[in-house]
Formats: structure tokens, sequence, C-alpha cells
């Protein structure tokens, strides 16, 4: 089923940031949004994760966990990478306590292979380049087997090598875990190489929807303009 | 014409000083109502999470050792030299006035009553405090608190309970040692400055103290461990705005506890010795 997010609005301090925004990705699916900085696309995720509080709308989403890959990982900095990984099955409490010390270590030793980092349990997250780091968090993303996986700009500060890398890993997570999958990214190379559709904000709504190919090859104002990536056209920079 | 004139005197209003000082009190007195609801809507979240027993014993005993090891050395030897100094003034004069026998009581009523306590307050919420504001800050503006939220466990029971415990329980611990430190600083201080025996000095402290000042002593410490802990932990979980919202918070969980402090030592000189 994935999700379903119905009539979205999010409003701050009487500005309207979402303004009814629809959307569906089905189970095994990757959508990008994508847009300008500030056009509502963290606040988005934010309202998925139950970070923030919708004012109005409906998400449907499917049982099971909501995981969230941040911006910049948010690895807890005094925390080696077994604890970070291993956070929810030790700390929340339906899960506190169900899991021994070695059933820990297994599924962390799983996660990490997942994301091509094995052995790096006993590192700390300043020990690791971004990159790592990043993948670090998709593991700690999914130690819950959760049905929809929230991505805030992956590649975001990462090379372009490192960048391919995470867009590989986003889709790997995608195959082997059936997730509904949300990466919101400015970067055209993520939306080609993960996404199965596309959706495009401005100022709070959506100007585009379809599929990554229907992006590049429709010319509307905004499509055309976000894919040449030039600032003639009808979005406007603050 | 009406309103013109009234849109004139409008414009012209927000250009005085009386205006804009205005405004200053107003954001001031904003901000105060934000941090105190603050404190107060955490501290709540605090209490509302211990019956789901939120930390473990060895992360208390981890938030312990650092409330209590790295705040020790500061805080002795602030409360070991306002000792002394109290000593070097008030010791020589007391001898030659023929009150030597009080030197030691006076010592340790200042000490056990006010001084151990207020200043092992201060000390520690120059170390503690700060450093816990800072931390829960610095993971706030770097969405670890939004991480822990996301993996299902509540930030405020996680972050705050061990700390707040920690610091609620060792509070007493330093201030004891603080005190028994202060105490014995003035006794080698009275005997340098004016020649006080050990035994004259010693002998008057068990004469002047009672199991009351002891019993306000620790109440006053819990209670101010407490209230340390959770104001800093609570302006740190405030924070917004990168790195100088981590500083903001940081300065705020200082003065909001120097203040807190002073107003419950108040509260405990009103009800307890006056």
């Amino acid at each position: 089923m994935g999700i379903e997010v119905k009539h979205l609005v999010k409003s701050f301090d009487k500005k309207v940031i979402i303004n009814d925004i629809s959307f569906k990705v089905d189970d095994g699916k990757i959508l990008s949004i994508v847009g300008f900085s500030g056009s509502g696309k963290s606040t988005v995720l934010k309202l998925i994760s139950g970070l923030l509080e919708k004012d109005s709308g409906e998400i449907i989403a499917s049982g099971g966990d909501i995981a969230m890959v941040f911006q910049y990982s948010a690895l807890f900095d005094s925390m080696n990478v077994f604890d970070n990984i291993s956070f929810a099955l030790q700390e929340r409490k339906d899960l506190r306590g169900k899991y021994t010390k070695k059933e820990l270590e297994k599924v962390v030793a799983e996660k990490l292979e997942l994301v091509g980092l094995s052995g790096i349990e006993n590192k700390f997250p300043s020990e690791l380049s971004g990159g790592m780091q990043k993948r670090v968090s998709f593991a700690r993303a999914i130690v819950t087997e959760p049905k929809i996986i929230l991505y805030d700009e992956p590649t975001a500060g990462l090379d372009p090598i490192s960048s391919t890398l995470i867009e590989d890993y986003i889709v790997r997570l995608k195959n082997e875990t059936n997730a509904a999958s949300i990466v919101v990214t400015h970067q055209m190379s993520t939306i080609r190489r993960t996404a199965d559709s596309v959706l495009m904000l401005y100022n709070g709504h959506a100007v585009f929807e379809g599929t990554p190919d229907e992006l590049c090859a429709e010319k509307t104002p905004y499509t055309k303009q976000f894919v040449e990536a030039t600032l003639e056209g009808p979005m406007k920079m603050n | 014409m009406e309103n013109d004139r009234l849109v004139i005197m409008r414009v012209y209003y927000k250009s005085t000083y009386t205006y804009k000082i205005f405004q200053m009190f107003r954001k001031e007195f904003e901000n105060f109502v934000s941090t105190l609801g603050d404190i107060v809507f955490y501290g709540l979240e605090f209490l509302k999470g211990l019956k789901n027993k939120p930390t473990t014993f060895k992360e208390i005993i981890n938030q312990s050792a650092r409330f209590g090891v790295s705040s020790l050395p500061i805080t002795l030897s602030i409360v070991g030299m306002t000792s002394i100094i109290v000593a070097m003034q008030v010791a020589g004069e007391m001898v030659k006035q023929g009150g030597g026998n009080y030197v030691g009581m006076l010592i340790a009523i200042l000490m056990v009553r006010e001084e151990g306590v207020i200043m092992s307050g201060f000390a520690i919420i120059s170390m503690i405090g700060s450093s816990l504001a800072s931390e829960i800050a610095t993971m706030k503006v770097t969405e670890q608190v939004d991480a822990i939220s996301v993996l299902k466990v509540n930030p405020v029971h996680y972050l705050f309970t061990p700390r707040i415990i920690a610091g609620t329980f060792m509070m007493p611990l330093v201030v004891i040692l603080a005190s028994v430190f202060g105490i014995l600083g003035g006794a080698i201080a009275s005997n340098l400055v004016s020649g006080l025996t050990y035994k004259a000095y010693f002998d008057s402290v068990w004469f002047g103290l009672s199991i009351h000042d002891l019993n306000v002593c620790l109440m006053k410490a819990l209670s101010f461990g407490f209230v340390i802990t959770l104001i800093s932990c609570a302006c740190g979980m405030a924070a917004k705005d990168g790195a100088k919202g981590v500083g903001t918070a940081t300065t705020k969980a200082v003065v909001w506890s120097f203040v807190a402090i002073v107003i419950l030592d108040l509260i405990f000189a009103a009800a307890f010795f006056y």
C-alpha cells in the first residue's frame, strides 16, 4: 500500500508553506520531491514522519515504522556506530530488552553489510567520512524494518562519486526492504538514478507530477526552468 | 483627513525612543514568558516519563560520574577559598575580641547553611549546567533530537531523565564534600592568621551545628541539583537557529539557573531560618 498523502496543508505564523498537496507512493517505489530551497520539500517529510503536525489533510501510511535519513546524517556523535544503529532496538519502549547483546550484534552486522560498511561498529561518527556517515544513517534507519523510508537531501554535501554510491544504496535498500521511499533532492542525477516518480513543489504548491522522463521531456515553464537550471522562468528565488 | 493624521501620528510614534524602548521591554518579557513556559513544559514532560523507566542505571551512573567528578575540583576550590577568605577576615578580629571559641561555629554555620550550597550551585551551573545546555542544544540544531523522535524514543524522557536524576542526587554529595572542605580550609586559615588551635576551632564547629542545619542543607542541595539540571536541559532543548542558538541556549541556562537558585535560597532562608 505504501503511503498516500491527501490535501496536506501546513502553515507557520500564518504563512502557508504546504498548500493542498496530494501524492501516493506504492511499496517498492521511490518518489522524488524536488524544488527550490524553501519550497516546502523537507516540511513534507517532517509532516509524514510526525516531527511536525499538519494543519489539515490526511497522511495514510501502511502499518509499520516510518524511517528518516537526515540531510547531515544526524548520527549521535557521543555514540559509536554500533550504538547508533542499535539505538531504537535498545531504547524504544516496545523493543527495549527484547534483543540480547548477541542478537543486537548480529542485526547491526547485517545492516552494516547491507550498506557496505562491515566491521566499523566501534568507530565514532567523527572518524567517518561524510559518505560513510550517510550510509551508517541508512543502516540506522532500516534497523526496525520500516515500511516507509524518507530521505532528506541524501546527497547534500557529497562529491559526485559518493553521491552516485549513495544513490545506488537508496535503490538497493528499496529492493531489499520493498519500502515506499520518498527522496527530497535538488539533484537531477539523483532523480534520474533513483526515482520512479517526481513531484515538483514551488511555494508550497505541486507544480509537476510525473516520471523522471516526463520531467525532462515536458516543457512547462516550471519543469523547463528546473531541468535547465536557469534563472529565467516563473520560479523566483527569495 | 482624520485618518491621515492618525497614520502620521502612528509613524511618528514608531520612530520615537519611547516606542523603541517599549518594544525592547516587550520582547524581553516575551522571551521571559517563553523560557518559563519551556521550563514548565519540559519539567512536566520529564515527570510524566518517569513512570516508564526511560533510562538505565548505567546511564545514570555515567551522568553521575560526569556530574561529580568533573565538577568536584572547581567546586572544592571555590568553596575552600571562600571559607579561607572569610576566616582570614574574621578569625584574627574575633580572637582579639575574645570570641575565638566561636570562629569554628561561624565558619561551619556559614558553610552548611549558605556558602557550601550556593557556591557549589554556582560552580555546578558554570561547569555542568552550561555543558548540559550546550550538549542538548547542539543535538537539537544538528537534528539528533529529531532523529531520536523519528526512532520513536521520546527525546525529553531519554535525554533529561538520567541527567536530572544524576544532578539531583549528586548535588548533595558535592555539597557535603564542599562544606567539609570549606570547614577544613577555615580551620587552617584561622590557625595561620590568629593562632587559633584546631581543637578550639572544631569544638565550636560541633557546638554550632545542628541536625536541622544539615537537613536544610541537604534539602537545598537536592532542590538546587534538580532545578539546575532541569533548567539547563530545558534551555538546551528549546534551542533553535544553529550555532547562535547553541550560544543563546547556554547563556540562558546559566542566567536562569543562577537566578533560580538565588530565589530558592531566599525561600529556604525565609522558611527555615527566619
